[in-house]
């Protein structure tokens, strides 16, 4: 998964026109990051690039780029 | 001597709360959002001045009427709920009586959630195992709706009322509760899915009104990201001990139930562990989770309409609250 489809992924989950995420993107900012959010974000994450994180460490991250760090490599 | 599942009677409240209900008091949801989000279409709830136990006492009522079964012929009753009638004594008592049980019985309860039912199933069959039952009613009901404030809409959406009664009988050779079961726990979760307020820690004197969330709630209070990922970590792998266990893979078991906890993380789970849809029940659209009573209620729904059927051998998995988890492989 490219950067950019990472960002369309979100924009998705956050039912969001595509391009309206990028990873500067700050999550507050972001209206459809809510906690549902968050489990669909757990859960692309699993099923797409095999992570299994923890709601907290998703909770703490302010920005887009953080969630890119969490999934670390598997994102290009 | 075998133990085995010998027929389940669920019961729910009357009073319904649909999506329109709850999208006409959650600005910015609609009826829609929230069947996709849960798929969960309506919930009962009970009403004022009903309680968990008038629910099993139905529950019960009903498996004894529809089966003819001789209420003298109990001889252990369990009773799962985390909506005890008293702090003492055990609810387990006061139902003895009402449902005109023996004296000459257990009755006890036990306080666990989502992993209840599996619990109640591994004691049950113990008992028989072991002589000290031959027939066991298992009760399990829950009224969590009088624990959740109105305004959290997480787990408004998500939570019904209701109860279910479970006969466990004895039977001839290994019986269709054989085994194997598996459980789990990890109080490291605790703080996730709580109700602090109430218990001998924090007396429900102490926290003020409907407002308060602070410091200790009498409220549930439920952080569903980590008990999402709390899902994706046990879930599989009790399944793979499960298989492990009895020497079973995958492709052997005909049906899946799992705690009904939403339809939106059971489909990943199905899913993740490579289960086919047509064999991975999902039962809650019209009653939402229910905690310890999803899996029987799925039970004797998948039973009613024909997709359960005698001699199947079926995966009940059970996970959430404490953490606790429990699974077991049944011949149905």
């Amino acid at each position: 998964m490219t950067k950019s489809e990472f960002c369309l992924m979100l924009d998705d989950i956050i039912e969001e026109e595509r391009g309206t995420v990028t990873p500067d993107s700050a999550l507050v900012d972001l209206l459809g990051w809510d906690s549902l959010a968050v489990l669909s974000f757990i859960a692309a994450a699993d099923e797409r690039m095999g992570k299994t994180l923890s709601g907290k460490e998703v909770e703490e991250c302010e920005t887009v780029g953080d969630l890119l760090k969490l999934v670390g490599d598997s994102v290009e | 001597m075998g133990a085995t599942i010998h027929s389940i009677a669920s019961h729910l409240p009357e009073r319904n709360v649909s999506n329109e209900d709850l999208a006409a008091e959650f600005a910015g949801w609609t009826a829609e959002k929230i069947e996709s989000k849960t798929g969960i279409k309506n919930r009962r709830i009970v009403a004022d001045g009903e309680f968990a136990s008038d629910m099993a006492a139905g529950a019960a009522g009903r498996l004894f009427d529809r089966g003819g079964i001789d209420r003298s012929s109990v001889d252990a009753l369990l009773y799962c709920t985390q909506s005890p009638d008293y702090i003492l004594p055990t609810t387990a008592c006061l139902l003895q009586h009402r449902l005109g049980l023996p004296t000459g019985i257990a009755a006890f309860d036990f306080n666990l959630g989502c992993s209840g039912f599996i619990y109640g199933l591994g004691v049950a069959s113990g008992l028989v195992a072991s002589g000290q039952a031959r027939r066991v009613l298992l009760l399990t009901a829950d009224t969590y709706s009088r624990y959740l404030h109105k305004e959290d809409r997480g787990v408004r959406t998500i939570f019904g009322d209701g109860a279910a009664a479970t006969l466990i009988d004895h039977a001839d050779g290994e019986g269709g509760l054989g085994g194997p079961f598996v459980y789990g726990t990890d109080g490291s979760g605790a703080e996730n899915l709580i109700i602090e307020a109430g218990g001998q820690r924090c007396p429900a004197a102490v926290p003020a009104g409907d407002d308060d969330d602070q410091p200790a709630s009498r409220y549930l209070r439920m952080n569903g990201p980590e008990i999402f990922t709390f899902t994706l970590n046990v879930v599989p792998e009790t399944v793979e001990r499960l298989l492990e266990q009895g020497g079973l893979a995958l492709g052997d078991i005909d049906l899946f139930v799992f705690h009904q906890a939403n339809e939106y993380m059971l489909k990943h789970l199905r899913k993740r562990l490579g289960v086919p849809e047509e064999k991975f029940v999902i039962s809650m659209h019209d009653c939402g989770n229910t905690v310890s009573s999803t899996v029987p209620i799925a039970l004797e729904d998948a039973a009613a309409s024909g997709r359960l059927v005698r001699g199947m051998r079926v995966m009940l998995l059970g996970f959430g609250v404490g953490y606790s988890w429990g699974g077991t492989i049944v011949r149905w």
